[in-house]
């Protein structure tokens, strides 16, 4: 074969290397730096509603608070897609994916979701954001091996998220 | 007039996998200019030497512009355009690993 060819010629000779190099020292994939960043949508959501929930008069103060709110749920809800894009462009294979075929869709419902997100100030659209990525967890933990389960956070908003069983 | 690199790292996927050998047409590229589309290996002073593809060629500046496939890719997105002096050669012959999945 022309590659073992190749294979016993560079054991012999020593041919050189080229480097297809990537950033990420590869290999390193984790979903928690979504889930955390869903989370804090959430979280961003409910800062939002519990400010404009005071009422009174709308102030410098109020105003500041609130853009900084907003800044940061459109923040996150692009770090968490961006950082499942890259899971999945990345990291899933082929026979991942035979596994679960449903991956592609729930990246698509991701995506989605996490422009909802930012568009919106909806509660239970983040919150769906938040779930559709524990799936998106779940799935991965899986291709590895690994076993999860479901706690809640211990931090506001104290929903569920899917830890590996490590 | 041709030599012989192996790829490594993951820059280049699916196309190109690590462990990967590819043969290349050296310079001088006067009847074989290099052209988009092309995979070259080239030298980098911070990264050695690299294999990306070619995204557009400045032959004003004689300078090309690299990228890889994969977003975490480090190219000229990351260091620029690289002048042409500074390329290895373009493959020519990919000689892939058998048993890979994509």
């Amino acid at each position: 074969m022309l590659f073992k060819l190749f294979e016993t010629l560079d054991q012999r000779f020593g041919f050189e290397r080229a480097k297809a190099h990537c950033d990420i020292p590869c290999g390193i994939y984790d979903p928690i730096t979504a889930q955390i960043a869903a989370l804090t949508v959430v979280r961003m959501v409910d800062l939002m509603a519990e400010l404009e929930s005071k009422g009174g008069e709308k102030s410098l103060a109020y105003q500041n608070s609130m853009s900084r709110y907003i800044t940061v749920k459109e923040e996150h809800a692009e770090k968490a897609k961006h950082d499942i894009r890259v899971i999945w462009g990345d990291y899933l294979k082929a026979q991942h994916l035979e596994k679960h075929p449903g991956a592609h869709e729930l990246v698509h419902k991701i995506m989605m979701l996490g422009s909802k997100s930012r568009q919106t100030a909806d509660r239970e659209t983040a919150v769906q954001f938040v779930e559709a990525i524990n799936q998106f967890a779940e799935i991965f933990w899986d291709t590895k091996g690994i076993s999860t389960k479901r706690a809640k956070a211990p931090y506001s908003p104290a929903l569920e998220v899917v830890y590996p069983n490590l | 007039m041709f030599r012989i690199f192996r790829v490594t790292g993951e820059s280049l996927l699916p196309e190109y996998q690590e462990g990967d050998y590819v043969v290349l047409a050296t310079l001088p590229f006067l009847f074989n200019p290099i052209q988009v589309g092309d995979v070259i290996v080239f030298k980098n002073e911070s990264y050695g030497t690299m294999i990306k593809r070619v995204q557009s060629v400045d032959n004003d500046t004689d300078r090309v512009f690299v990228v890889g496939t994969r977003m975490d890719s480090v190219d000229s997105r990351r260091f620029g355009s690289i002048p042409k002096k500074s390329i290895t050669g373009k493959v020519i012959w990919h000689i892939r690993k058998p048993g890979r999945n994509t």
